[in-house]
């Protein structure tokens, strides 16, 4: 002991028995925890709902993201997308810089170029498409809020031809059909009081898969409130679970069963008495029509039994006017959507819920101020896809891209030679993937702007990167479809990396080279937001510092001033049970059933829908996504598997009955589908190389969709009319 | 002091992930792994007579933590607050504590060799901060709060609306996360998902039973040792010490 110990080494010795246990101080340490730098309040764009945020900033990078408490609707809370949204702004797959094709088309052979050249050959390239074949040969396909200001441009240059797929694959016949009922649309955030409806009905709508935040807020709070629930859908889905009835309806069938609900309320009494003699037109042809359509009647058709179809339709009178019946979002089905859609509207109606609290809320305008602009040139020959013409009632704001494919096969009503797709997904959101590839072939211009290496940029001449969400300013978010109207702004949270340009520069330097600058007399995207904002008694600074802010809404009939307009725009200044506009187009002015084509012995009918950690094809190669759902998995019935021969686990291709084949895929066997049915999430299976997460992983509905059936009215492509089955990846 | 704990209402659940995704986020968890999962239990039943419900799991801050014992270095331990927290520094990630718990709310991180699970987002807390599963939940489905706390909001969903504990015959462990459900959702996903029974690999129960405590009192003996010859030095002065 003499020379050994010493204090210093005996500190040292002590410091080792520590290794034992001791009284740890801290643990745990947080990796952030008080040393985010600064926070930047925006907007997310993992999806369209667009829920306010917050990015943390660390040393210039983009560490976290999470829900800004101070955003109206979504007030703080945020999905698993929005969660992983720094994960695309780091995604190493991103297109970095401006490409030009050197091989053929679709070989995905690129040389880099520098945005001058880039967009000094296009906009070259534009002017020489206009000179030979006039202005409207040029046709865009944007999807997202990013391309706005392009979309401006080239109204500017002259094209009205302009598609995406949110009308003809998603929401347009909704739009359409309530449009008809109302006077006016639903747009979106669809404005729905589920948080103080008493009942909810959804028809194949899948809240709980499909994640909006703050209507899985409300849908969540209606439910604890002891709302209700019918839910109508051939497969048990998270919010069959939650239901009180689950009603596991024959596809395609929908239609019969809202006419037996009519029926039950018309003939029990159990309409909205006082609210329709006030504000419906049509109820006595409507009760005319309706009246044989019994329930006993749809039982034959939907296969739900006739006793539960009025059990059903009771509960909904009981609980009036406090319904919500769901309008849908992607309402792309049989092709009978907009008739499906009118008689949602005409049940909505008869409870009396439109503009009721607990039922459907009405739009609040807001004032906006804008930049007095030179007036668009007026295109002679009028759009290509038939929206507006063709299809009467379809938007010509959001354009038929089925239709602008057809035109450009067809070179009629005149030729389509050039394509802008703009974050849009050709291939994967529009049905027929080897009549849009057959049109890409015919084209003479096909330029891709985008962020990340989707297939269809393997056959781009000219692609553009685009900045994230994270990177850019956009025009701001003006939602009047709230109950509390407000506006929420996109702002960048870092500047792009890599060479990524934000859509309004792209936009703005087009313009300059193409002669168009009258149409942007701004000069930074801040000068236009402040424009955007001047009546509406806020200022940039507050907006920039908060995110958003929110107005006093009157989403109520009861609240509404003049100041509102008319509460129903229709022709008749009513609600339209029976309408008017479709009989003077030779439609059928109230809703009827046709009976669906049922699958073949041997095939199922192709269903899909959303995964809540993905959005479209839009998020499966982000790693944090990624790791929570990597692949997608076909549901079949246990009893269809048996005849197939095929077992729970199995990988397998399906195939549809034209012959194009997707996969391999995981089968899952279950109780909760019916036996006609094959079900896919929506968005793998992509085949995009340059995606080294995604590409190849999973099945794509998309990739099955050979057959369309298009809906007369809204000139959208119905899509759950195809039959599939499930192969051996070595048979065939 | 407090005692923390959390209630999931699984009726409002509808699987979306968003906390898996937010805690992965926020404690950089590695693709695959999480410190909180949601669980489905699937549709359970014959068509179309089914139900289903999905089970959000994560560490329980059990008030008897099974993992305490068997961790051979110390890491794992509870605080007064009853969360139990993982020094990182100490972790030697052998895994026995991710063996020992009944609800599998451990894993060993494979970027860092350490043993990780949920500890309610404790570095935030000190700031104020809810656990990020709880404050970015779109369904406000989790709850959080101190439970010794009778106007809290976490006292009454626990003994006012009776959420109840995971636990079976076998395991009695006193988790501090509650499970509410209107139509039975806890049930469903505790007759799916039982906990498991705590298992021990034999090196651990040895090291947790004997040679634990007999290690403690070497250590013991060593200190002892050490503070005795320390006071023997001072008691002969300083002038007897080499520098």
């Amino acid at each position: 002991m003499s020379r050994g110990l010493t204090r210093r080494n005996w500190l040292g010795a002590a410091a080792l028995a520590g290794a034992a246990p001791p009284v740890p101080s801290v643990s745990t340490p947080g990796r952030r925890a008080g040393r985010t730098a600064r926070q930047v309040a925006t907007n997310c764009e993992l999806c369209f709902w667009r829920c306010g945020i917050l990015a943390k900033i660390q040393d210039g990078k983009v560490t976290r993201i999470e829900g800004n408490p101070q955003h109206p609707l979504t007030q703080g809370r945020l999905c698993a997308r929005g969660n992983a949204g720094h994960l695309l702004l780091y995604d190493p797959d991103r297109l970095k810089r401006p490409q030009m094709r050197v091989g053929a088309r679709g070989e995905g052979r690129f040389r880099e170029v520098s945005w001058k050249e880039a967009l000094d050959w296009f906009a070259a390239r534009l002017a020489q498409l206009k000179e030979k074949y006039g202005p409207e040969t040029v046709a865009f396909f944007p999807h997202g809020v990013g391309s706005s200001f392009f979309a401006t441009l080239l109204r500017a240059f002259g094209t009205p031809n302009s598609a995406e797929p949110s009308f003809a694959q998603c929401r347009g016949p909704r739009e359409v059909g309530y449009a008809l009922t109302f006077g006016h649309g639903l747009g979106s955030p669809e404005p729905l009081d589920l948080e103080n409806a008493r009942a909810v009905v959804l028809i194949g709508s899948h809240l709980g898969e499909n994640v909006f935040t703050s209507q899985i807020a409300q849908f969540a709070a209606g439910l604890a409130r002891g709302a209700r629930l019918i839910v109508v859908d051939p497969r048990f889905s998270t919010a069959a679970a939650k239901a009180d009835w689950w009603l596991p309806i024959r596809p395609g069938t929908d239609i019969a069963l809202l006419l037996a609900w009519m029926h039950v309320l018309l003939e029990e009494g159990l309409e909205a008495k006082q609210y329709l003699a006030r504000h419906a037109a049509g109820l006595d042809e409507l009760r005319r029509h309706v009246q044989s359509f019994t329930p006993e009647w749809a039982e034959k058709e939907t296969e739900l039994p006739a006793g539960l179809i009025r059990e059903t339709a009771r509960a909904l009178g009981a609980a009036k006017p406090a319904v919500v019946v769901h309008p849908g979002r992607h309402v792309t089905w049989y092709g009978d959507d907009t008739q499906r859609a009118r008689a949602m509207a005409i049940l909505t109606a008869l409870l009396g819920a439109w503009g009721s609290r607990g039922g459907i809320l009405l739009p609040t305008p807001l004032p906006r101020g804008h930049f007095d602009l030179p007036a668009f040139p007026e295109s002679r020959r009028g759009r290509a896809d038939g929206a507006g013409s063709l299809y009467p009632l379809a938007s010509e704001e959001q354009g038929l891209t089925n239709g602008m494919i057809e035109a450009t096969l067809s070179g009629k009503p005149y030729p389509i030679k050039a394509w802008i797709v703009w974050g849009q997904n050709v291939l994967e959101s529009i049905p027929q993937r080897r009549r849009t590839l057959e049109a890409i072939s015919r084209l003479e211009l096909m330029a891709v702007v985008d962020v990340l290496p989707v297939e269809h940029t393997l056959y781009a001449d000219l692609l553009l990167p685009e900045a994230t969400y994270l990177e850019r300013y956009d025009a701001p978010h003006i939602v009047e479809t709230a109950s509390r109207p407000f506006i929420a702004l996109r702002q960048p949270a870092v500047a792009p990396l890599y060479e990524a340009r934000p859509g309004w520069w792209i936009a703005r330097e087009m313009a300059r080279r193409l002669g168009l600058q009258a149409w942007f007399p701004w000069q930074t995207p801040e000068e236009h937001l402040a424009r955007v904002i001047q009546p509406m008694g806020i200022s940039l600074a507050e907006l920039k510092a908060r995110g958003a802010a929110a107005f006093e809404g009157r989403p109520y009939i009861e609240q509404r001033t003049a100041a509102d307009g008319p509460l129903f725009p229709t022709p008749s200044g009513k609600i339209e049970l029976f309408s008017t506009m479709l009989k003077q187009l030779g439609q059928d002015p109230l809703p009827l059933y046709r009976p669906p084509e049922d699958p073949p012995p041997g095939w199922l009918r192709l269903i899909y829908g959303r995964a809540p950690v993905h959005s479209f094809a839009r998020t499966q190669n982000n790693a944090l996504l990624a790791g929570l759902m990597e692949e997608n998995a076909a549901w079949i019935s246990q009893e269809a598997a048996g005849l197939y021969g095929l077992r729970d686990g199995d990988r397998v291709l399906i195939e549809n009955a034209d012959g194009d084949r997707t996969g391999p895929v995981l089968l899952r066997t279950t109780p909760g589908i019916r036996r006609d049915c094959l079900y896919l999430v929506h968005g793998f299976g992509q085949r995009a190389p340059g995606l080294r997460r995604a590409g190849g992983r999973g099945a794509s509905d998309t990739a099955l969709m050979s057959r369309v059936r298009v809906d007369p009215l809204s000139g959208a492509t119905g899509m759950r009319v195809n039959f599939v089955r499930p192969v051996r990846p070595t048979e065939g | 002091m407090a005692r923390y704990a959390m209630v999931t209402d699984l009726t409002k659940c509808v699987g979306c992930q968003a906390c898996t995704a937010a805690c992965n986020a926020e404690w950089e968890v590695p693709a695959g792994w999480a410190r909180t999962r949601v669980l489905s239990t699937g549709p359970v039943g014959r068509f179309p007579s089914l139900r289903a419900a999905f089970y959000v799991t994560q560490c329980n801050q059990c008030d008897e933590p099974p993992c305490v014992a068997p961790c051979p270095s110390g890491a794992t331990f509870q605080g007064p607050d009853g969360i139990v927290r993982i020094d990182r520094e100490l972790c030697i990630g052998c895994g026995f504590c991710v063996e020992a718990c009944p609800y599998q709310a451990r894993y060993l991180n494979p970027a860092t060799q350490k043993v990780d699970k949920c500890d309610f987002c404790s570095a935030n807390l000190a700031q104020g901060k809810a656990p990020v599963c709880v404050s970015t939940c779109p369904a406000h489905a989790k709850h959080f709060g101190d439970l010794e706390d009778p106007a809290g909001a976490l006292y009454g969903l626990v003994y006012g609306q009776g959420a109840r504990r995971m636990e079976s015959e076998q395991v009695r462990v006193g988790p501090n996360v509650y499970y509410l459900g209107r139509k039975g959702e806890p049930e469903l996903a505790a007759a799916l998902f039982p906990p498991r029974p705590p298992r021990m690999p034999s090196a651990g129960r040895f090291w947790g039973r004997t040679l634990k405590p007999l290690a403690l009192a070497m250590v013991g003996a060593a200190f002892l040792g050490q503070a005795v010859a320390f006071f023997r030095q001072l008691w002969k002065g300083e002038a007897q010490f080499d520098e």
